[in-house]
Formats: C-alpha cells, sequence, structure tokens
C-alpha cells in the first residue's frame, strides 16, 4: 500500500505502467503532458495527522530539486510548511521528526490550509510515462492537460474508485487541454485508470 | 417467432429462453395493452391511474426491463447487447409506444450511472432500479420548439465547424450558488413527459449561445416552477403519450448537472448513439410484426380463387418483406453490439456515430415500408381500425420523425461519412 502522494507512490505508478501490456497498447499514440495540482483539503489535513501519511508527504516535497522547493515560498502551501510546521523550504527534508510534525498538524484547522496545493507532473508519452514527479507551483505550467482539483476527489481518482471522465464531469476535477484530443484517446484514460493507477493500491 | 440463423443464440439455451419468454410477454401483455391505448379516444386516458399504461410499466419494471440501460455497478441487468436487441425487438413487435416509454424512463439513471457520482447514485439511481411499481417514470427532454433535430448535429465532430449557424437552444441554465436554476420550453414530443416524475434535460449554459455549450441534468418534475403538459392527439405511437414541459425558474442542485462542458459535446454524442440502436431494434420489431401479419393474411384471404400468397405479385412482395426484416435485425444488432461494447465494455465512448445513425434509420424506414406493404396487401380491411397493420402503419410513420427526423438523421451521418470514412 502506497501513500498518496508520496515518491514511494510515484514509483510503483512508474513500475505498474512498465509492467502493463494493456496500458502499454491502449496509450501507443499518446502524446501530451499533464500538470496536476491537489488543492489539500479537511481530508487531506485529517491524513496528515498520520505519521505514514506525513512520511510520503515529506518525502514527496523531498523529491523536489530545493530550487524548485523554494517557489513554494509566500504560497498558502509555503506558508503552511514553514509557518505551521516549522519545515524549512531550503534545507534537506531528511531528518525531519515525524512525531512532532504529527503533533503539530493534530492543532492545527482547514483555515491554516486554505488555499494550499501541491503539484505534481506526468509526461505520458507513447505508451510510458516518461517521467512523473513533484513540482513547485508554475511549473510545467505549459502542459499540455492540466487536471486540478481536492485532495479528496484525487484519493478517489488514484485509487481507481472513479474514472477521469465522472470526476471531471460531476466537477469534482477540472480539465483543461485539447478535449477533441482527449475524446479520441479515451482507451487511453480508461487504461490510466484501470491498469495502472488501481494497479497501486493505496492507504 | 423467427428463425434465427446466429448460432450465438441458437446455441444458448439461455438467450433461447429469453427471446421466448420476452416474446410472450409482448404478446399476452404489451401487445393487447397497447391496442387498448390505442383506441382511447382522449389521449389524457392513457396516463390516468387505472390506464394499462401503467399495468404494463410495472411489470416491464418487475421483469427488469427498467435496467438495462443502466450501468452494471449501479443495478444495471450487466446483460450483453445480444440480448438486450432481443428484449428490444420483441418488446417493439408487441408495441413501440409502451417500449419507448420504458425506454425513455431509463435515459436520466442510465446516463448518471454511466457519468455521475455523489447524490445523484442515491436520489435517482438507485430509487429507480429498485422501483417495481412505477413509482418513478422518466422522460427525455430534449427537442424544443425552435430547436428540433438539430441536436442530432452534436453526434458529428465533422459538423463543429457549423454548429453555431444552428439554434442556440431555448432551455438554459443558470447557476446560483450550490443550485441550478433552469427557464424555457421543452417541445410537446417528449415521450412519456405528460406521467413522468423526472426529465433527463439538456439545457445551455452561460453565455446562451451555442448549442454545444450545454449540459444534460436531471430534473425532478414535482416542483415549483414546472408545468407539464396534456398528452398531445396524434395519428401514431397513441400508446406513448408525448407532451411539452415548460420551467421557470426550476432548480437542481449541483449534483444533479450531470454531463458540463467540456465534455457535453463529445457526451451527448455517444447518448444519441445509444438511442439510435434502441430505435433500430425496436422498429425492426414493429417491421416484423407487419411482415407476419401480412404473411398470415395472405395464407388466409383467397382472392382469384385462390389464396394471395399463391399469386407471384405478393410472394415477390412477402419475400422483399422479409429480406428487409432480416437485414434490419442482423445490422441494427451488429451496430448494437459495436455501441454496447463502446459504452457499457470499454467505456472508452467513442461509439462510431455514423453507424449508430444508420441503425436507426434503417430499423425505421424498413419498419414504414414493411408496415406500408403489409397494408397495402391487405387491401381496404388494412385502413380499418379493426385491423393491426393500421396501427403499426401509423407507428411506423411517426418513427420517421422521432427521435430526429431521418432526413436529419441522414444529413449528421453524411458528414461524418464524408470527413471520416476510410
Amino acid at each position: 500500500m502506497a501513500i498518496f502522494p508520496s515518491k514511494e507512490w510515484i514509483e510503483e505508478v512508474l513500475k505498474v505502467a512498465e509492467r502493463s501490456e494493456e496500458y502499454k497498447e491502449a496509450s501507443k499514440d499518446w502524446e501530451g503532458d499533464f500538470l496536476c495540482s491537489i488543492e489539500c483539503d479537511d481530508d487531506f489535513l485529517g491524513d496528515l495527522s498520520r505519521k505514514e501519511v506525513m512520511e510520503g508527504f515529506i518525502s514527496f516535497l523531498d523529491m523536489m530539486p530545493g530550487e524548485s522547493r523554494k517557489k513554494y515560498k509566500g504560497t498558502p502551501m509555503g506558508d503552511f510548511m514553514e509557518k505551521k510546521l516549522g519545515i524549512s523550504l531550503v534545507t534537506p527534508m531528511k531528518g525531519l521528526e515525524l512525531n512532532e510534525l504529527v503533533t503539530k498538524i493534530s492543532k492545527l484547522s482547514a483555515e491554516d490550509l486554505s488555499g494550499a496545493a501541491l503539484y505534481f507532473w506526468a509526461d505520458f508519452w507513447h505508451g510510458s510515462i516518461r517521467n512523473m514527479m513533484g513540482v513547485a507551483p508554475s511549473e510545467h505550467d505549459d502542459a499540455a492537460f492540466k487536471l486540478s482539483g481536492k485532495y479528496s476527489s484525487w484519493k478517489l481518482l488514484v485509487s481507481g474508485q472513479q474514472d477521469t471522465m465522472r470526476l471531471v464531469m460531476s466537477n469534482r476535477l477540472q480539465l483543461e487541454g485539447d478535449m477533441q484530443y482527449m475524446m479520441k484517446r479515451m482507451k487511453a484514460v480508461v487504461a490510466l485508470t484501470k491498469e495502472v493507477l488501481a494497479g497501486v493500491p493505496i492507504d | 417467432m423467427y428463425l434465427e440463423i446466429d448460432p450465438r443464440i441458437v446455441e444458448d439455451k439461455g438467450l433461447s429462453l429469453l427471446w421466448e419468454e420476452t416474446h410472450r410477454f409482448a404478446e399476452e401483455v404489451v401487445r393487447p395493452a397497447a391496442l387498448a391505448l390505442d383506441k382511447m379516444p382522449d389521449p389524457t386516458r392513457v396516463i390516468e391511474k387505472d390506464s394499462p399504461y401503467w399495468d404494463v410499466l410495472k411489470q416491464m419494471k418487475r421483469l427488469g426491463y427498467h435496467r438495462i440501460f443502466i450501468d452494471p455497478d449501479y443495478g444495471g441487468l450487466g446483460i450483453s447487447a445480444t440480448e438486450a436487441h432481443i428484449i428490444l425487438e420483441e418488446l417493439g413487435w408487441g408495441s413501440v409506444g409502451l417500449t419507448t416509454a420504458i425506454g425513455v424512463d431509463q435515459v436520466p439513471p442510465g446516463v448518471a450511472s454511466i457519468f455521475g457520482m455523489g447524490d445523484i447514485i442515491e436520489k435517482v439511481v438507485k430509487p429507480f432500479v429498485e422501483d417495481t411499481e412505477a413509482k418513478y417514470h422518466s422522460c427525455w427532454g430534449m427537442t424544443e420548439p425552435e430547436c428540433g433535430s438539430d441536436y442530432v448535429f452534436l453526434c458529428e465532430e465533422s459538423f463543429r465547424p457549423h454548429i453555431r449557424e444552428l439554434h442556440p437552444g431555448q432551455v438554459k441554465a443558470v447557476k446560483d450558488g450550490d443550485e441550478w436554476i433552469i427557464s424555457g420550453p421543452k417541445s410537446s414530443w417528449i415521450s412519456s413527459a405528460p406521467a413522468a416524475t423526472h426529465v433527463g434535460l439538456h439545457v445551455t449554459l452561460p453565455p446562451h449561445d451555442c448549442l454545444s455549450n450545454g449540459a444534460f441534468c436531471i430534473v425532478p418534475l414535482d416542483q415549483e416552477g414546472v408545468t407539464k403538459g396534456k398528452p398531445i392527439d396524434k395519428l401514431g405511437l397513441r400508446d406513448s403519450p408525448q407532451g411539452d414541459i415548460v420551467f421557470d425558474n426550476a432548480r437542481i442542485p449541483d449534483d444533479y448537472m450531470i454531463i458540463r462542458p467540456p465534455f457535453y459535446e463529445y457526451r451527448v454524442g455517444q447518448i444519441i448513439c445509444v438511442t439510435s440502436c434502441f430505435m433500430g431494434a425496436v422498429f425492426t420489431g414493429l417491421a416484423r410484426a407487419a411482415f407476419e401479419e401480412a404473411l398470415k393474411y395472405s395464407k388466409d384471404r383467397v382472392q382469384g380463387g385462390k389464396p394471395l400468397c399463391e399469386h407471384q405479385s405478393v410472394k415477390q412482395k412477402l419475400y422483399k418483406m422479409f429480406e428487409m426484416v432480416e437485414s434490419s435485425r442482423y445490422y441494427t444488432r451488429k451496430v448494437m453490439e459495436h455501441v454496447w461494447s463502446k459504452i457499457y465494455i470499454e467505456k472508452t465512448y467513442d461509439a462510431s456515430s455514423r453507424h449508430a445513425l444508420s441503425a436507426q434509420i434503417c430499423g425505421t424506414n424498413t419498419a414504414f415500408e414493411v408496415a406500408h406493404e403489409a397494408l397495402q396487401l391487405h387491401g381496404g380491411y388494412g385502413l380499418t381500425k379493426d385491423c393491426l397493420v393500421e396501427k403499426l402503419f401509423r407507428d411506423a410513420r411517426a418513427s420517421l420523425i422521432m427521435d430526429g427526423a431521418n432526413d436529419i438523421l441522414s444529413l449528421a451521418a453524411a458528414y461524418n461519412i464524408i470527413d471520416e470514412y476510410q
């Protein structure tokens, strides 16, 4: 079971995509990267109070180069990390005291996370995922598709409980990009949910 | 019953049984009720409490026919396209009007089960699926007084450059906090509207400038701001009550807005693919009913000293009718299998609209031409109210207009053929 979002989750997704012949076949002509924005909500705060989720969150941030992480400075997420959790955006993430962070979380409310968002970028190309990583605000802003929504909606997607289209149509996720291109390649979108995301159980 | 040549059906006892049982139901329950409804001089009688319309609807729901088009994950029957086609052809053989009632009944919960989530599943899909008393009954609100078959063009990507040449739509939705407010008229041709508790509604969204800038939502009809018209008096399909619905600041929660931009213009075409296949199967049933009546009559009726069927010109007519019915069955069934696979199995929602539209055109044209020949073969008797073919002919004529006039369907399909045929 992986934590979403975390370094481990990203690595697992990449492995499953690499293994899945169904996904490769369905997305063999797909060209287009995704910039994904996870808006932090009550559920996120609740999950962060679990030590293993906090660890996953830290590992996700640690994947980013320090220069990228610095770009969170001044954003609601940057403020949350620096001012509420006391995490430096500049120094390496390793060695943080998780129990202490979880204790701090228990004293926070949803307001402390208001407007905060995490970003990750995935580059889908001809049946494989060439790259997938946490990114800073404004990075990869020219991605072919942008998918954004609350953490609770993302969990429905990455757990394979709901597909992208249903979440977008119910306005739980918002999608920008060339819709005509996507509609003609729904096989790839379905296979990503069914074969790849659902293949990485999340905790 | 007919000689089935598809080995999948012949060799499968389950399928054969389904076929026989549905036919028995169509013959013993559906057709007699349809004939009684057809003879009611006042169309408002059709939807009164004690009308056979409700008896048939209840029985159809008890047999699960209201769950054919529901996603199996949300209570749908989970049957194959072949099974669905068998059921629909047999029900259509009994009555295209009553089959239309159980068909449109599934549009709102069916679309919601495929594309919706949240409250709509608990509040609409589940109650519909579990209903066996016809407490709930739906209709599909697409056409408008100034915007009729135009909606069919939303099927066609090739038509998109011209979409703004169409009427921008009359029923409009605007957001108000967590709700949507809906106003505007739907036309008098909405099947089952006078009897319905819910409508699967097509609306346009601000700035209301184009039909493709729209959404599909579900609107409960028992609220202020909704006026349902009386059933209209009409030539055919008298067993299917049709009427208008006018919205004046009706309200729905946000979860009831099922398909919205940017998906609307892509998904609405796929809904039309499903309904077009439905029409193809159901009207193949009508065509077969007309052919069987003609065949039977031609054996009984003696003219010139011998039964009609022994005259060569009649033999040729009977052969032609047979060929048309058989072609319609196997073509519309094949198209339904394709559409079913894309929507219910693979869930890629990329069914071929030119094939789906042509299934509807093929089924309805066949129904009309066969019913026309069957009536001609019955001579003067065919024009009388005692003759089943008289009703079948009127119903078949209506099919060339309902669910998109065939002229427009073929035009829309032609855009696709010219641009995408390979």
